[in-house]
Parts: C-alpha cells; structure tokens; sequence
C-alpha cells in the first residue's frame, strides 16, 4: 500500500518497506535550481547575441565534467590521480577509430568507448591497492606519457603527429550555428547528469564509506569497510565517466589527436578547475570549470599573444589567495558538511 | 654483434651519465625535502633562456652571463622555497599544482620572449668532433660531458660522506624530528638544499645544450626522464639513482642499437620502470636514506 505523509518540509512516500522522500524545504534546492536554469537559458540566449560564447560553454561543460569524476576518483580512492586525462585517451581515440574505419555514428561508438575506458580502468585499478602516496602519483602520471609515446610510435593507426579526421560528427542539422546550441545543450545536460550522479553518490551511504577511505585508510579498514572493493568501483567508475567525454571531444570536433589531451599542460588545466573551483567538491567543479574557460577565452580575446603567460599567473596566484577555492567562498555563510581532503603524500 | 656491444656499452655510459646529471637534483629534493618537485622542468629552460638573455639584453659575454644566471636561478629556488613549498607543505595538493604552474609561466615566458625562430644557441662547446671508440663514435661534448657529470656525482658522494653539512642533510632525510632535537638548523639546510641541486642541472643542461635541440618546452622531456631515474632508483637514495640512471642508459642503447627503433627509447625506459615498481614497489635501493 502507498502511505503518503506529508511533513513540515518534505513529502514522504512509503510503500512497503521502502520510503521515498522528495525534500520540499527551498532552501535545499533553491539556489541550485536557479543556475541550472541560469545554464539553460544560456545557450539560447548566446544564440541570438554571440553564438561564439556557446563554444566556450561547451569547453566550460566539459572541464567541469572532467573535473567531478575526478573528484570522485580522489576522494574514493583516498590518492591524488595526476593522469585522469589517460582516459580521455582510451575513449577518444576508440570512437575515433571505430567511426573512421566502419562509418559508425557517434551513438554506435558510445558503447565501445564506455567498454574500452571500462576495461583499461579495470586494468590499471590494482594501482590503487598497490601504490600509495608519492608513488601512486607518479605511475598516474606517467600513464597518459606511455600513451602518447605509443601513438607517436604506431603513427599509421593513432596519426600521432597529425591526429585522426573524418570522424562521424555528433549531430548535423545542416546549421553549423543550429548544431552549436544542440552541442551546447547536450554538454549541459552530460554535465548535470554527472553533476547529479555524483552529488548522490556522495551523499549516500557509499559516498560515507569514500569518505572514510579519503580520511584514513587504514581505520576504515580496522572498522569494517572494505576499502578494496569501495576504492577499486570508485576508480572504475569515475574512468569510465573520462572515458565518456573523450568520446565526446571525438565526435564534437570529429577530430581526435593525442597530443591536445595527453600532455601535463592540459592534466594541468583540469587540475586547476578542481582546485579553484573548490578544492575536490563536485559544486565547485562546476563554478571551476566556468571561470577557467571563461577566463581563458576573455584573455585570448583581449590579451593577444601574452595570454599564454598571463592566464597561469592569475592561476598560480587565485590558487594561493582561494584556500578553499570559489565555491568556498559561497560556502563560507551554509552549513558544513563533508570537506574533502586531498592526500598526496601518504 | 661485437659492435652492436661495443655501441651499447659506450652509449649507456654517455646517457646514463647524462641522465645522472639531470636527475640527481630531483632525487635529492625528493631524498631530503620529501616532495616531489613537479617544478622541476623550470630549470632547463631557465639555464638556456636565462644566459641567453643576459647575454642579448646587457651585452655580457658568455662566462658572466652563466654566473648571473646561476644568481638567477638561486633567487628563483628560494622564492620557490620560501613562497611556495615552506607554506604549503602540508597540503601537498596545492603545492604540485603550483609547481607545476611555475614550470608552466617559465616555459610560457621563455616562449613569448623567445619563440623557438629566434634560434637561440648557447656556445657552450667544450671540444668539437667526435671520439671513435672501437665501432662506437660519440660527440666529443658529450663524452667529456660524461666524464664531468662522474666527476660532480663523485663530489656530491664525498660531500654528504666525508663534510658534516652533508651529514646533516642526510640525518634531515631520514628523520626531522630527531635532526631537530640534535640542534640541525632545517631552515636552512632545505634552503642550501634547493640550491645546491641545481648545480647538476645547470651543468648538464650547458653540456647538452650545444648538441640536442633547444625549445622552450624541453624542460618536461627532462623532467619525464628525472621522474623515471628518481622513482627506479627509490625516491632520494643517490646509490639508487646512480644504478638508475645508467640502467635508463642502457635501455635506450639498447633499444637504439640493437633494435634499430629509437622511437621506442622513451617507452622502453617507462615500461622497465613499471615493471620493476610492479616487483619492488620501494625502488632499486634497499632503503629510503640518502646514501
């Protein structure tokens, strides 16, 4: 029997054992709501004024949701991953490549893509037993290197120097302006949905046990959790959740050459909107990833050629003055909950 | 086959002493300081650009122009140190993500002031030609080049052996509590620290700088290879770093001469350095001290 009950501030469903709540309190979902559809409206808006802006909100999109799994990655594991963009790699150039040579679309090469990122992560996910602190940084690090070397080595299939082309585009309509806000939308929602994704596994029980492993391991060993299992799906999954957006950058510029994602420089990048978005919290990613692309694109428009010298100073020096990164600020007057930390050393 | 063996063998030791120059500043820092100086690639770039444009903006001649870029480049290490690693050690995310930014804006700098058309070029030549050894012929340069970089690791060696500074810094590495208590002033040494490492660097750098290419964006395909020696070696221990190198060395002889693929250097060095991390995780040298 459905038993509804209706609280001060929330509507409770039960039906059986089981129990919904869907928290009618505005305070909880009030602001964030405002944003979202702040992002909405944005794309349509830029449509009419400077279609350019929907291009810089693509990269904004898609930083920030390089940046939450990242962030994900980092506080289920408990260790800080310095080579995230390794997956960006393996999804990427497996759309890529299945897109030029059998003509697949882009909805054909999802699944493959999700299943390479899958079993590469699989593969590379002992590191987060066996490796710890200094040395787990360093073989994250030099994954995405070992990748690079190889599609410069095997050049006739990865077209390491020139990259690949002719991939199948995400979506034609015959209107370059008319794909631009389809595209923008379509980041926007790939980026809520992680948003939304991790944002409850962080809140639930799991995201507890994560926060347990980031906080010490070795006590939430001691008290039962089984840090393996929890470390190795956290790792898996966020992989994968990378992997998903190099089969994005695939098809969004039906291009894909290593060398513009494996590098430090654009690892750099990623860390920089984790970092000054708010320190590994998934809110702060997203306020991250729109200032950093933001930013960069003003800079490029009114900088010229200094840009590139400028932009990382700004970085270094928001990096010093936000401790708590941007979100941080907006934190500072609510409530506190969990704060990750981020460990390198241990 | 003799002379695939004679070209190994001369080509391991000019390499892996090269790489031994290069990357003993990094396993020091990660030896005594116990960070991993993700900042490192500022250095290279630094040497050449640094000299480069005292030598074009004031007109110095070429030995004058190294000794003020050395100035430099102490400077630099100890803002980095002071501004940088002695406040956020602690939280050592912010800390990589700021060294990494440094090598970044000195890359950027040397990029924007000279771009890789104005053919900078340091006459840093200490002997042109080549040697002929058996079938193996080398640089001139870069065999003296090797014999310096024995020569300033033997230094090094004797150094945190024989002097009490070097003592110490080595009784730093392994515990700073206890180096504390003894009346060790950390400060200071981890200052001395940040500088004296440079020293392998900047001379390696000028050894090379002549014969491989010069571009603003060199310093992270020398850092690469650092990281690779360092973490092969255990992360500081010098006796780790030394065998390191050379077997990095010998790797990319190898690979080079007996299966005619330089292209595969760079990965086979990378995979020997996970397979004997999967194998000891701890690194070549048996224990986390300096020597």
């Amino acid at each position: 029997m459905v038993d509804l009950e209706l609280k001060r501030d929330r509507i409770v469903i039960r039906f059986g054992t089981k129990k919904w709540e869907w928290v009618l309190e505005p305070r909880y979902w009030r602001n964030t709501l405002i944003w979202a559809v702040i992002l909405f409206l944005f794309p349509t808006v830029s449509y009419f004024i400077s279609p350019g802006l929907i291009n810089t909100m693509i990269s904004a999109n898609i930083y920030a949701a390089i940046a939450m799994p990242l962030a994900l990655m980092t506080i289920g594991t408990g260790r800080m991953n310095f080579g995230p963009q390794f997956y960006i790699g393996v999804g990427g150039y497996t759309a890529a490549l299945l897109s030029i040579a059998y003509g697949w679309g882009p909805l054909t090469t999802l699944p493959f893509a999700i299943l390479m990122s899958m079993i590469a992560a699989l593969l590379f996910s002992p590191l987060v037993i066996m490796a710890r602190g200094l040395y787990y940084v360093l073989l994250t690090l030099l994954l995405p290197l070992v990748f690079l070397e190889v599609t410069f080595i095997y050049t006739d299939i990865f077209k390491g120097d020139t990259g690949l082309f002719g991939i199948v585009p995400l979506l034609d309509t015959g209107n370059a302006k008319n794909n631009f806000l389809f595209i923008g939308y379509f980041s926007t929602v790939i980026m809520f949905a992680y948003l939304w994704i991790i944002n409850k596994v962080l809140k639930s029980r799991y995201g507890l046990l994560m926060a347990a492993i980031n906080d010490d391991e070795d006590v939430a060993h001691s008290i039962g959790v089984n840090i393996n299992k929890i470390k190795i799906i956290a790792f898996v999954a966020a992989s994968t959740m990378v992997g998903i957006i190099g089969w994005f950058y695939a098809h969004y510029f039906s291009s894909f050459a290593g060398i513009t994602y494996l590098p430090l420089t654009f690892m750099l990048k990623i860390l920089l909107v984790l970092m000054i978005g708010g320190r590994a919290q998934v809110f702060g990613c997203v306020v991250g990833g729109y200032f950093v692309a933001f930013l960069e694109m003003l800079m490029i428009r009114f900088m010229g050629p200094i840009q590139p010298l400028v932009f990382p100073i700004i970085l270094l020096i928001l990096l010093f003055i936000l401790p708590e990164g941007l979100f941080g600020l907006y934190r500072k007057r609510r409530y506190r909950e969990y704060l990750p930390t981020i460990h390198v050393r241990r | 086959m003799w002379s695939y063996i004679q070209n190994v063998v001369v080509f391991a030791f000019v390499m892996g002493s090269i790489y031994l120059l290069i990357a003993l500043g990094f396993s020091l820092i990660c030896g005594v300081l116990r960070i991993f100086h993700l900042g490192y690639a500022y250095i290279f770039p630094l040497t050449v650009y640094g000299t480069w444009m005292l030598m074009m903006t004031l007109e110095w001649p070429l030995i004058p122009s190294i000794l003020g870029m050395i100035l430099i480049q102490f400077i630099v290490a100890i803002l980095i140190y002071k501004g940088m690693i002695k406040k956020y050690l602690a939280t050592e995310d912010v800390l990589l993500t700021a060294l990494l930014l440094v090598a970044l804006i000195v890359e950027q700098a040397a990029n924007y002031f000279y771009p890789i058309q104005a053919g900078v070029y340091l006459e840093t030549t200490l002997a042109e030609g080549t040697y002929q050894i058996g079938e193996a012929v080398v640089p001139k340069q870069l065999m003296i080049g090797s014999f310096i970089a024995l020569a300033m690791t033997a230094a090094f060696v004797l150094f945190f052996i024989k002097t009490k500074t070097g003592m110490a810094i080595r009784a730093l590495s392994q515990d700073i509590y206890s180096s504390k208590i003894v009346g060790i002033n950390v400060e200071t040494l981890y200052m001395f620290t940040m500088m004296i490492v440079l020293l392998p660097v900047i001379i390696g750098m000028l050894i090379v700088a002549p014969v491989w290419s010069v571009e603003p964006g060199m310093g992270w395909m020398y850092m690469v290879t650092a990281i690779l020696v360092a973490v092969l070696g255990g992360l500081g221990n010098i006796k780790g770093t030394i065998i390191a190198s050379f077997l990095i060395g010998l790797a990319h002889a190898f690979v080079s001469f007996v299966l005619g693929e330089p292209r595969f250097m760079n990965l086979s060095a990378l995979i020997l350095v996970m397979v004997i991390l999967v194998i000891r995780p701890q690194g070549l040298a048996r224990s986390e001290s300096l020597w």
